[in-house]
């Protein structure tokens, strides 16, 4: 497993046993990953307590998200999914832009699916639940895959995604209501108040990304939201080296960019060596304003936000 | 296009306000990005703004409570100033918050530190205390291109406020320039056009002290540099607008090769991603976030998401090249949609030619001035067409595109002054073709016969000849000058002029005048046009009589171009070949022209053009004479064209 270079609880992380990125296609190998479906809850920024659905290692206690999985080029994965939630709700396992062996895709309640597919291109891929139309993923249900190349240090086989830092950064909202009744929620009604960055709205992202002046971050973005999120990054650009875990020709520099729901996307920028324009460093939020933590029930001038998608990059 | 209301409504806000009597400069062209000067002092490009609370107009006649950057001791502008600085800068920006909670400014997409002195530490940045704190930011300006600035301070009710700005980071190559060699834009065609919403049920809460929930926001006004459609296609610094200084018309002229593309910066300030569109046309996206695109690429509709800026190259090509006389009906018309815009309220000029007008639909009301193209841009996302869920409105803008040159218009009526009419009606000068305004001299007859010596002579009428003295005619080979009677019917001549040799004349020989002066009348020109040109282009031919032109290659007439001054006598100024009103059309070309037998063309740039232009009427005078021996035969003046071109306002 490698070390996960940004401080503190930023995310849930747990390698399967098997996976790692010290794996090389050389010494590629049948591994193998169980994650279970399993309610539970999730404490928001404030305290409140939300119920979840989300993916464990073991089924008990779910992350939202869920564990990060890494393989290498190669790789022959199976995963095993056991599906621990209330009767009514078969899990469908899926990753889109990964293509699994022939065979069942789903589990009921109580039962497990066996997934197999090689790690053919290296690259961000979101994985989820495709159960229940949607709503599996609305209560918690995904998380990021991690496909690495063979050579080490790199996003992609281009040695310009080269980096020294990494940050997978899965995108996801609340509306704890929804949460509270996810079999009779009517959607129509959907509205998120919570925006978050690997589980957690700000100030809970602290300690954020640590990395130092002039180290190349990779920032893998994974929207697992309903919406396109845009993010916006202050102090510096960040170049667009993949998108959907594909290279892309002729790479962009940006400094605001909407990652669509459901895709993912890979960024590398240059962190500076001078200070951010924030004392916490360089901040790394929802453009769309989507900065709250619950309802903001407040009247001006008391500040309606300060939360939600939030997260600094600091030295 | 707005009501009486909102225009009281309007002055009463501007009353209020403190300041200069609008936010941009008095001489700010009428569209076109407006950069706001600040104070650049060597390599320092200082600008002291404030945070303040002010209220902009809806076309719907909504007044909305806004928050808004502007100059400090200035006016109240929604959006912000446009801050334009060149690479290298050290940049300056000195805040007064004059808003009831702490604010402050971040510049995204600047990479060099943004240093920030006074103030207190903000979650985003540092902030200035509210009710008159200050804080100021300095950086040094990065790589050239568009940027915004806004709010750092809770920014979700903030920057929705209206608290946001463009900045422009111009190359130090210099400003006709984007970014590099490979963006070369024409700077009388920078366009700069800044998206935002308004959930006007927040403002309304913000001014009154009452809850609201920012995740409860549902936008209702669509906003293009501050203003809604049709707002948005009125002049910058429109007194109808005084708190909404940018316009956001596109004014572009179809591509020659020498003309450098118009370039349109786009900046979305607003909390959704708006797929903006133009109708009829691609343009060409070079960069984002104030970062060349590796490739450029070809865009008929791009989504500009929040906090993005995208800039574009724009060009404009005639690719059917429609011409009524080169290239005539059949060929594809413009869709009616694509030129269209609103049903009986349109600027569809009724032709599908750029540059002339046609017959309207039935039911069809034309704005349209001289045949230019007016094409809808606008947001995609309907919804956002809107003001307050009634279309069209909101979040679009026109772009025009003006006939090459300018404006083009034709005479509405041709008039023989002190001639007659040979041959031919207006419409023989609407083109340069094989149809002519042909006039001939004036002429009459001496009643009776006249002797060598005779210095006192009877016409049978004087009408056409000029009213004052000092002009010529022939009796059959002699000219004579008539000092005294013009205007009567009895002149005082000098005899054997120009060469001539005074002889007897018969009784009823005819008396012809020796110049040819016609005039001719445009309608419907704009007051406040620019740049008026005339283009005349004919010939002279050898007799008064010939169907076809006759060859004239010696002693060639001389042709005078005039226009009316109504500044001088008004119309009277203008009524005969004399009067003084009448000014000659100032070189290049010099005048007068020796103008024979082939068709001779030329075109007058006037400096200025206001004492030229009286109730949208402008009159040319084409003057020609021939009093030079040893040929003062009569001739026939054949008009092919007379156009006028001009930038209408
Ligand atoms: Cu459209």
């Amino acid at each position: 497993m490698r070390g996960h270079p940004w401080k503190g609880a930023l995310v849930l992380v747990l390698v399967a046993a098997g996976l790692g990125a010290g794996s090389s296609s050389a010494s590629a190998a049948p591994v193998a990953v169980s994650l279970c479906a399993v309610p539970g809850t999730a404490t928001m920024a404030g305290g409140a307590s939300v119920p979840i659905w989300g993916f464990a290692a073991t089924c008990a206690n779910p992350g939202l998200p869920g564990p990060v999985l890494t393989a290498t080029v190669g790789d022959t994965v199976t995963v095993t999914v056991t599906n621990a939630l209330p009767a009514g709700h078969d899990v469908t396992f899926e990753v889109p832009g990964i293509d699994f062996a022939a065979g069942p895709d789903s589990a009921p309640p109580g039962g497990t699916v066996t997934r197999t597919f090689t790690a053919s291109a290296p690259g961000t891929y979101l994985y989820q639940s495709g159960g229940d139309a949607g709503r599996q993923v609305a209560m918690g249900l995904y998380g990021a895959l991690i496909v690495r190349p063979a050579t080490a240090g790199q996003a992609y086989p281009s040695a310009d995604s080269a980096y020294d830092v990494e940050a997978p950064l899965v995108l996801s909202a609340i509306d704890p209501a929804f949460n509270a009744a996810p079999e009779t929620f009517d959607l129509h009604s959907y509205r998120a108040t919570y925006w978050l960055i690997n589980g957690k709205s700000y100030p809970d992202t602290a300690p954020g990304i640590t990395a130092a002046g002039g180290q190349r971050l990779l920032l893998r973005y994974l929207n697992a939201g309903y919406d396109n999120t845009t993010m916006s990054l202050l102090g510096m650009h960040a170049r667009v080296v993949a998108r959907d875990a594909r290279p892309v020709d002729g790479d962009a520099e940006v400094a605001a960019e909407t990652i669509p729901a459901g895709a993912t996307e890979d960024v590398i920028a240059t962190v500076p060596a001078g200070a951010g324009p924030s004392s916490h460093g360089f901040p790394l939020y929802n453009r769309q304003q989507h900065v709250t933590n619950g309802d903001q029930t407040g009247v001006s001038p008391a500040p309606a936000s300060g939360g939600g998608m939030l997260i600094f990059i600091h030295h | 296009m707005r009501f009486t209301a909102v225009l009281l409504l309007v002055v009463t806000l501007c009353l209020a306000s403190p300041g200069r009597a609008n936010a941009i400069p008095a001489d700010a062209p009428p569209t076109g990005m407006v950069c706001t000067p600040g104070a650049v002092s060597g390599a320092t490009h200082t600008f002291d703004l404030v945070a303040e609370t002010g209220y902009i107009d809806t076309p719907d006649g909504n007044s909305v409570f806004m928050w808004s950057y502007g100059e400090a001791g200035g006016h109240f502008q929604s959006p912000g100033p446009v801050l334009c600085v060149t690479q290298g800068q050290t940049v300056v920006v000195n805040l007064t918050n004059n808003l009831p909670e702490p604010a402050s400014i971040v510049f995204p997409g600047q990479d060099a530190p943004v240093t920030a002195s006074g103030g207190a530490a903000g979650l985003l940045t540092t902030e200035a205390a509210a009710s008159g704190g200050t804080v100021q930011y300095s950086f040094v300006a990065g790589s050239p291109g568009t940027y915004l600035y806004e709010s750092g301070s809770d920014i979700a009710k903030q920057i929705e406020m209206g608290l946001y700005g463009a900045l422009i980071v111009r190359p130090a190559a210099g400003p006709a320039l984007a970014y590099g060699t490979s963006t070369a834009f024409d700077p009388s065609r920078e366009y700069l056009l800044l998206l935002s919403e308004i959930d006007s049920d927040l403002h309304h809460a913000v001014e009154t002290g009452t809850a609201y929930d920012v995740n409860a926001r549902r936008d209702r006004y669509f906003a293009v540099n501050g203003r809604e459609f049709p707002d948005t296609i009125q002049d910058n610094g429109s007194g109808l607008l005084p708190n909404q200084p940018y316009g956001a018309l596109v004014r572009i002229q179809p591509t020659t090769p020498t003309t450098a593309p118009a370039l349109i910066r786009m900046i979305n300030v607003g909390a959704l991603n708006h797929p903006f569109h133009p109708h009829g046309n691609h343009t060409t996206q070079i960069a984002q976030d104030g970062r060349l695109l590796p490739v450029p690429t070809e865009h008929f509709g791009e989504t500009i998401a929040s906090g993005q800026t995208v800039d574009f190259l724009l060009r404009w090509d005639d690719q059917d090249n429609w011409d009524p006389t080169t290239k005539p009906l059949p060929v594809p018309p413009p869709n009616y949609r694509d030129v269209f815009f609103k049903d009986a309220n349109t600027w569809y000029g009724g032709s599908p030619y750029l540059g002339h007008k046609g017959i309207l639909p039935s039911g069809v009301v034309t704005q349209n001035i001289c045949g230019e193209w007016y094409f809808p841009w606008h947001s995609h996302a309907l919804n956002e067409f809107t003001n307050y869920d009634q279309g069209f409105g909101g979040m679009a803008t026109l772009l025009r595109v003006d006939p090459p040159g300018g404006c083009f218009a034709a005479p509405a009526t041709a008039t023989p002054l002190g001639s007659v009419l040979k041959s031919g009606t207006v419409a023989g000068l609407a083109a340069d073709d094989t149809t002519y305004y042909a006039v001939n001299p004036r002429t009459t007859t001496r009643p009776t016969a006249t002797t060598t010596a005779q210095t006192s002579i009877t016409v049978a009428s004087a009408t056409g000849f000029p009213a004052a003295p000092g002009y010529y005619a022939r009796i059959d080979n002699e000219v004579v000058r008539v000092t005294a009677g013009a205007g009567t019917t009895t002149w005082t001549v000098q005899r054997g002029q120009l060469g001539t040799t005074a002889a007897t004349h018969a009784s009823g020989a005819v008396v012809t005048a020796l110049a040819t002066d016609f005039t001719a009348g445009f309608t419907g020109v704009p007051a406040g046009s620019q740049h008026l040109k005339v283009t005349y282009k004919g010939a002279n031919c050898a007799t008064t009589t010939a169907a076809t032109c006759t060859a004239l290659t010696t002693n060639l007439p001389q042709q005078t171009v005039k226009i009316c001054d109504w500044t001088v006598g008004g119309a009277a100024g203008c009524s005969t070949a004399t009067s003084a009103g009448w000014v000659t059309l100032p070189a290049p070309p010099a005048q007068p022209q020796g103008v024979g037998s082939t068709d001779v063309g030329a075109t007058w740039t006037l400096p200025a053009s206001a004492q030229y232009i009286s109730a949208g009427q402008v009159k040319v005078l084409v003057h020609t004479e021939r009093y030079t021996s040893p040929s003062p035969a009569a001739f026939s003046t054949w008009g092919n064209l007379l156009a006028l071109t001009y930038d209408a306002p």
